[in-house]
């Protein structure tokens, strides 16, 4: 396809006044010989806009370069169709609000910005969303609260729902429960509503279909095209789904583990949902002798916020312990209820049933540390607590004790369970002796995860959603709850993260409002999250490929599954359009229409590198475009000054970056090259998961190459930037100049 | 270590707390606040947060010996400054009426008197004793202008008051010192007697109502009660024993010189009183932190001190028929107020007294 290239360059906004725009626009006509170039005091208002769509419609124009703002703005006003070719170059936070006006360094910025637009223009390629017969049936695993208000939600939206259950009936924790915690205001009265309603609801939905006493046998394919197997009271049948909505749920903490808190010492020392259990069915007596309870003290974080244990908090054990309380005092109001505790937390408005609890008499709260749990006269327990706000260390003597022990998720880790059987093989087939020695190692550490398969994903990298933190399988909490590591999968209640039934049901509209955008953008071939509505996705050019399998290894989102060979086979609706793959690629062959590997090499090539005479050193600098480029966008809008030697190049994900750009860059005289991406680790905040972590990885290859090249290791440099520490982003530019400066420039400018 | 502390709640005495006044002391969270607003908390050992949850957890033993219930002068900063609105003030007026309570002698008379529904009863017996005298007792010989002696003579009413005196002062001595076991057992090991002359400064002074005060009207309204009192008290005394002994006739003269002193006890008293009154009327804390206890106290103080100057105009201006019943009155009020001393409110002066000289160190 012949490609006409209109360059637009907006002057408004004191773009105008800082540049030199004839000289700007040269660059287009003469350089690139661009054969429309045109220069807008208000390229975003309408008139500049008709002018563009005027040139589109009539001049035939394809491609589309506009240099104006940060292409972050007026996404709106420069909304053409979105398959064409177009490229925003950023003149004004990135060079006229943060440099010298009429200065010749900033004059040079702005043409270099423009020459790597146009250039990357020349590139790239018209996009081709795929087009396939996409399913927008939901499937909703896990029949409880979140599992049955997902699939109510999803078909009152109008959806086809497939709702599994592993139990023989629905209803799941909130089913067992005599009481629940408050559901309206003021918030003071436990609610005595159950989930029988929505069971019966769910049950005769015509667009749902429940199946119990399930089992997923098998879940392959991609979002908008799941194939799933699924056992059903020993009938199976097969269901294709768009999405998946994981409400698998929470299980307790394992008692057996709290000996030091008395569990086991006498049947009088039960967990809380073995209370709730004797609650709900009958009456809470003593559990020894039957005899009616006079007096029971509460352990509150009874394994929980504990390194030893869990280390974080269920958010619901405080509740459910007033909520025992109360049960007590509903049988004897002149029974004892001792609590003990770290701290209270009862989020949100349940501090008022806080409030109410407190005022009652016969409820005594204490923050404290369990000391000892040991047998005392009368069949009591004498329970020992030091630290308390009395001052003293205290001992009650209490008929029961009631460990309030928090929630562990229900969920799968696909990668462990994938490394367990790998190691399982190992022992069996392994090389030598060591090595089948350090599987067995493996297996041992991994066997808890033994059978806990879930969806049975056919996945390359597991059967499972990866877990995070703590065994949950969310993904990013912070910006995008729901989503977990697997496109068109989305995590709703507690087995997303510790939470009570109000706040599951919430949870469960936002999965499936979720589910919904999944399956709808899907059906348009576009990304769902976090580079919504992207209709690009990655080509493989798979004859060169070497089968080293990096790419299939390192998405983060398991969207490439292998052949025998170990060719990668790609899954287009899995895809979130990262470029991973991309950037781990040592042939290079994964590309988007839009956004390649050779297009990055070019706008490098285009930069102008001055000779050493000149003293104008050149850095470049790759930014992450979720957090640092909107970082360096606002040090621009607060019109912060940094130095103008450096040339940013937006990337998708630190994660797409392939080094050859980094020994491109220095073999062209570039003096050094600076990276920033999102904070990784346990708190990530990388938008693809891995991506800064794994360009981290990548550049400790590249150290081998400046060792080669006897090139200095200082003049690369990897930061970890937060979108609000737009402040630090200059200070950190001009330092990593100074070090530049003194390191020297680099001896192969000129080659 | 120690051996810990056996936690065995007193419902009952939780009941009683709410009850007299404490009803949300259940909702403190114990933050500590008040602690740190009170401007008489010793830094050692401060209160009433700790005081707090030893009262939500129904420690009676605990609490009633200890000193810090009397080292609060109930100015109400804590109950002001309380996040979660407990009132510990109010929390510490009801624990100082259970201490008053559970250390009386007979225990009857102060279950009686703490209780609203005792009243009737508490005041039946001094209306019938002295109805009973201005009816039947053998009068002298009726005087040349009218005297409150005509109709409750003298040689009745003065045995009988030295004897109530008598009585009031045993039961102050019995309930002086269970509270003195008690607070030997919460560790206040002060010496009483070395801490009593530093605690009638404080108290004389006023010094720790100076410093708390929100307000000074509470301060000026205490201080000019308490001295009027004490001057009414002397002056009481030397009467009583003066006419015994035949050394002095009532009524005195209004010029004589105890008599001049006692008109001005009188009128600072419920200069005392009146200011008293209208601060715990008029300040919302104030009247909402205001328990049957403590207007039991304050009115029949106020009472006694009105109807004692009424009597002394009516009886000036010789009006009989009115003279008369404001006298009696006057004399049921004093007997209630002076025979229920070791059971009411008014019990705190010696109780204060003694905690504050039992508690050693002063901040």
């Amino acid at each position: 396809m012949d490609k006409k290239i209109g360059v637009y360059i907006c002057s408004g906004c004191s773009i105008g006044e800082s540049l030199d725009m004839d000289k700007l626009a040269k660059v287009a006509q003469s350089e690139y010989k661009a054969p429309v170039c045109h220069v807008h005091p208000c390229l975003c208002g309408k008139e500049g806009v008709e002018l563009i769509k005027k040139d589109i419609g009539d001049e035939s124009v394809n491609a589309v370069v506009i240099a104006a703002c940060s292409p972050r703005m007026k996404t709106d006003a420069f909304a053409f169709d979105p398959a064409m070719v177009q490229e925003r170059v950023n003149i004004r936070e990135h060079v006229a609000w943060c440099q010298k006006a009429q200065d010749e360094d900033t004059q040079m910025m702005a043409e270099d910005y423009l020459r790597m637009g146009i250039v990357k223009a020349q590139k790239m390629q018209p996009l081709e969303p795929v087009e396939d017969e996409i399913s927008k049936t939901i499937l909703v695993v896990g029949g409880g609260v979140t599992g049955i208000t997902s699939a109510l939600e999803a078909a009152a939206a109008g959806y086809e729902v497939v709702l599994v259950e592993k139990q023989a009936q629905l209803g799941g924790f909130v089913g067992t429960l005599k009481k629940r915690f408050p559901q309206e205001p003021p918030y003071t009265e436990l609610s005595a509503e159950g989930i029988a309603d929505k069971i019966q609801e769910v049950s005769y939905h015509p667009k749902v279909k429940v199946l119990t006493s399930a089992r997923i046998v098998k879940t392959s394919g991609q979002p908008g095209m799941f194939d799933v197997t699924i056992d059903s009271q020993g009938a199976t049948s097969e269901v294709r789904a768009g999405a998946i909505i994981m409400a698998t749920g929470w299980k307790p903490y394992d008692a057996g583990k709290l000996g030091h808190l008395g569990y086991g010492l006498t049947p009088d020392v039960v967990t809380n949902v073995e209370f709730e259990r004797m609650a709900a069915e009958g009456g809470i007596k003593r559990p020894s002798d039957g005899k009616p309870l006079e007096s029971v003290l509460f352990i509150q974080c009874a394994g929980s916020r504990d390194k030893d244990h869990l280390p974080y908090c269920s958010s619901v054990c405080c509740m459910a312990t007033l909520k025992h309380a109360e049960y007590v005092h509903e049988q004897n109001a002149d029974a004892k209820v001792f609590i003990v505790y770290k701290d209270m937390r009862t989020p949100g408005q349940y501090e008022k049933f806080y409030r109410t609890a407190q005022d009652a008499p016969m409820n005594f709260l204490t923050k404290g540390e369990v000391k000892a749990v040991e047998k005392a006269e009368g069949g009591k327990l004498a329970v020992t607590v030091e630290n308390t706000l009395i001052g003293e260390t205290m001992q009650m003597h209490v008929d029961m004790v009631v460990l309030a022990a928090g929630m562990v998720p229900n969920s799968a880790d696909g990668e462990a369970i994938r490394a367990l059987e790998d190691a399982k093989l190992k022992v069996e087939k392994g090389e030598s002796d060591s090595q089948r020695a350090e599987a067995a190692k493996t297996v041992e550490l991994l066997k808890a995860h033994e059978g806990t398969e879930i969806l049975n994903l056919t996945y390359r990298q597991g059967p499972d959603l990866p877990a995070l933190r703590y065994g949950f399988p969310d993904s990013h909490f912070v910006c995008f709850p729901y989503e977990t590591r697997r496109t068109g999968i989305y995590a709703a209640g507690s087995v997303r993260s510790p939470m009570d039934s109000s706040h599951s049901q919430e949870d469960a509209l936002g999965a499936a409002m979720k589910a919904i955008q999944s399956v709808e953008l899907a059906s348009q071939g576009r990304a769902v999250h976090p580079r919504a509505g992207d209709m690009s996705f990655p080509d493989f050019f798979l004859q060169r490929c070497t089968q080293c399998k990096r790419c299939t290894e390192e998405c983060p989102f398991g969207s490439l599954d292998e052949d025998e060979k170990g060719t990668p086979k790609p899954n287009p609706y899995r895809c979130r359009r990262c470029g991973v793959c991309m950037g781990a690629c040592p042939e290079r062959i994964i590309s988007f229409k839009n956004y390649s590997v050779d297009m990055i090499a070019s706008m490098i090539k285009a930069i102008e590198v001055p000779e050493e005479e000149e003293e104008k050193p050149r850095v470049l600098v790759f930014m992450c475009e979720n957090d640092a480029y909107p970082a360096l966008d606002i040090a621009g809008m607060n019109h912060v000054q940094y130095d103008p030697s450096v040339r940013v190049i937006p990337l998708r994900c630190l994660g797409s970056m392939n080094i050859v750009w980094i020994a491109d860059a220095l073999s062209s005289g570039f003096d050094g090259v600076m990276l920033f991406g999102c904070k990784y680790g346990d708190d990530y905040q990388c938008h693809f998961a891995k991506g800064s972590e794994l360009a981290d990885r990548r550049l400790e290859n590249v150290k081998e190459t400046l060792q080669r090249l006897q090139l200095e290791s200082e003049r690369i440099q990897l930061t970890q930037l937060a979108i609000n520490e737009y402040d630090k982003l200059p200070v950190l530019i001009n330092e990593f100049m100074e070090q530049i400066r003194e390191i020297g420039p680099n001896p192969y400018k000129g080659f | 270590m120690a051996q810990p502390l056996l936690i065995q709640p007193d419902a009952r005495f939780i009941r009683d707390v709410v009850d007299a006044g404490g009803g949300d002391l259940k909702k403190c969270f114990q933050c500590a606040t008040c602690s740190a607003v009170c401007s008489l908390s010793p830094e050692d050992a401060p209160f009433p947060r700790k005081q707090m949850i030893e009262a939500q957890w129904g420690l009676k033993d605990k609490l009633l010996g200890d000193p810090a219930l009397w080292l609060c002068h109930n100015c109400g900063d804590c109950t002001t400054h309380c996040p979660r609105g407990a009132r510990p003030g109010d929390v510490f007026g009801a624990l100082r009426r259970e201490a008053i309570k559970a250390f009386s002698v007979p225990g009857f008379l102060g279950r009686l008197v703490a209780s609203p529904k005792g009243w009737p009863v508490l005041f039946l017996l001094p209306i019938l004793l002295f109805g009973g005298i201005a009816l039947w007792a053998p009068k002298g010989e009726p005087t040349k202008s009218l005297e409150f002696a005509n109709l409750f003579p003298q040689h009745i009413l003065e045995p009988l008051f030295f004897a109530i005196s008598g009585l009031v002062i045993l039961a102050f001595i019995f309930g002086l010192a269970r509270f003195v076991k008690a607070l030997r057992a919460s560790g206040a090991n002060g010496s009483i007697l070395a801490g009593l002359v530093p605690a009638f400064v404080d108290i004389l002074s006023h010094k720790r109502f100076a410093d708390c005060a929100t307000e000074k009207g509470r301060y000026w309204g205490h201080l000019l009660t308490l001295w009027g009192f004490a001057g009414l008290a002397l002056m009481g005394t030397v009467v009583g024993i003066g006419t015994m002994v035949g050394m002095m006739h009532t009524p005195l003269a209004l010029m004589n010189p105890w008599k001049i002193f006692a008109n001005v006890c009188a009128v600072i008293i419920l200069i005392g009183v009146t200011v008293l009154l209208v601060d715990r009327v008029k300040d919302p804390v104030k009247r909402a932190a205001s328990t049957y206890f403590d207007w039991f106290f304050l009115l029949t103080l106020a009472g006694v001190i009105s109807t004692g100057i009424l009597s002394e105009i009516l009886r000036l201006s010789q009006v009989a028929a009115v003279m008369y019943p404001v006298y009696f009155i006057h004399l049921v009020l004093i007997f209630a107020l002076f025979l229920y001393a070791p059971y009411s409110k008014f019990a705190h002066l010696l109780y204060r007294t003694v905690a504050l000289a039992a508690a050693g160190k002063r901040p």
